[in-house]
Parts: C-alpha cells; structure tokens; sequence
C-alpha cells in the first residue's frame, strides 16, 4: 500500500505555487529526490498552464484535481479536469531543439520535457474528465525487494 | 519570485530568486524585453537563488536572447542550479544561450 495526497485547485495559474509546496513537503517527507520533485512540478506547470489558458470555453470557476502518491516504486501523478479533450502527448507539436538562436522555435517544449523525464506517461478521457497521468520509477530498496520476489 | 537590480559599469544584473512559474512569468517577461526595448544590451541573470523555471520561463530566456543577437547584446546566466542545468541542457539551451559558471564569470562575459 502506498501513501497519497489529494489536492483540489481552482482553474488559477495562481494555484502552482501551493500544489509545488505541498508536492515538495510531501515528496520529502517520503525521501523523494529533489530533482525528481522539479521534474513533477514541471509536470503539473506545464498541463495545469492548458488546462487554465486553453481548456475552457467560457470563462468561470472551474476545479483541477490532483492526486499524487508513492507506492514505493514509483512516484506519481494523475491530474483529472472538466475541461475540452485535449491529450497533451500527442497533440502539442515537436520541439525544436537544435536550430540556431534566430530560428528556435519553443513550442512543445514543456511536454517534450515531461515526457523525456517522466519513465511513464499516459492520457485518458473519461465521460467528462481529461486524466493524465506520470510517473517515475524511484531507485530505492523497495525495487531490489520486488526483484527478489520474482527471483523465487 | 523576486528580481533585484545592480549595474556594474554598463552591465546590469538580474538576481532572480524563488520560483520562475508560468504564474509569474508574463511579469518577469515584460520586465526583461522592457530592459531591452529601453537600451540595456549586457544583461547577467544571476540564479544563483533561483530555485525553479518552467517551460514559460525558457521561452523568455530565448526570447530576451533573440532580441539582443541583433542589437550585438549579450544574455549571460550564471550560477544554475544542478535541476535547472538540467532542464536547459534537455532543452537545447546550452549550445544557444551563454552559461557562466560564476557571477564573476558571467559579468566578464558580458562586458566582453
């Protein structure tokens, strides 16, 4: 069994940073590393950004939840909103990574970087709800232990 | 996030510290192609105290980059956190915008 947090967020951009001070303390707490609590918060910045700029057609409140756990070999997220379907891995255009300063152009850019961090990546629409979900595999103990179980 | 100012010589420098969000970046946005829009042309961005960018962060970087390549200016960062490094390097950023290690680095660069 793993351990959880639920976070309910109005479609406010304003909202970021109370959902990256809760991952982080949670992520903490856990012995999580730094480095893979950024790469969340990248996460929820980039898909929480379209949610509140782009998912909506009328203005008015709208609720984003997030749900972030740990079940000990991987960390993760999943994020479920009421707005238009959009499915963010295959719908946002390449990156462009390699052209000069004058060319570059950075669109795509914050899903390419999600999808290259994260080692799992998903999206689903359900009834009325837009559910993406990321994970990372955590190189702790508790993989060694499940190893070990298929070994017998 | 907080940005304070210090000019050295016709150098100015940015200390950006906290969080570069997509919350707060239209601000540091408009704030940085101003800077340029009135005539600053070595701009050191010092984050040294910042802890976070985002994708919408990036895209300013480039953009303050690409108003200045043609005025013959200089973008200079220095002091990037291992996680930020990271981020730009995945990003193609390193090889486009200049990286200095130091602030001290980073201010001899752009007075160059």
């Amino acid at each position: 069994m793993g351990r959880e947090i639920v976070l309910t967020l109005r479609n406010d951009l304003g909202e970021l940073s109370r959902l990256a001070e809760a991952v982080d303390s949670f992520g903490t707490e856990l012995g999580v590393p730094a480095q893979v609590l950024y790469h969340f918060n990248l996460a929820f910045d980039e898909f929480i950004t379209n949610t509140v700029s782009y998912g909506y057609m009328e203005a008015g409140e709208h609720a984003i939840e997030v749900r972030v756990g740990c079940d000990g070999e991987r960390f993760w997220a999943e994020m479920s909103d009421d707005g238009r379907p959009f499915d963010p891995f295959s719908e946002a255009p390449e990156p462009d990574l390699d052209s000069s300063v004058d060319e570059r152009r950075i669109g795509g850019l914050g899903v390419y970087l999600v999808k290259t961090l994260m080692d799992e990546v998903s999206y689903r629409r359900e009834g009325d709800y837009n559910r993406i979900y990321f994970a990372k595999r955590l190189a702790a103990n508790s993989a060694g232990d499940h190893q070990s179980q298929r070994a017998t | 996030m907080n940005v304070t100012d210090e000019r050295k010589g016709d150098v100015l420098i940015l200390h950006l510290a906290g969080r570069l969000d997509s919350s707060n970046s239209p601000v540091f946005e408009k704030d940085l192609l101003n800077r340029i829009g009135t005539g600053e042309r070595r701009l050191v961005l010092d984050f040294a105290d910042l802890e976070y960018i985002s994708s919408a962060g990036l895209r300013i970087l480039l953009m303050g980059a690409k108003r200045l390549r043609p005025q013959g200016g200089q973008l200079v960062l220095c002091a990037l956190k291992d996680p930020i490094r990271e981020v730009l390097q995945l990003s193609g950023f390193l090889s486009i915008l200049t990286v200095c290690a130091t602030i001290e680095d980073g201010l001899a660069k752009a007075a160059a």
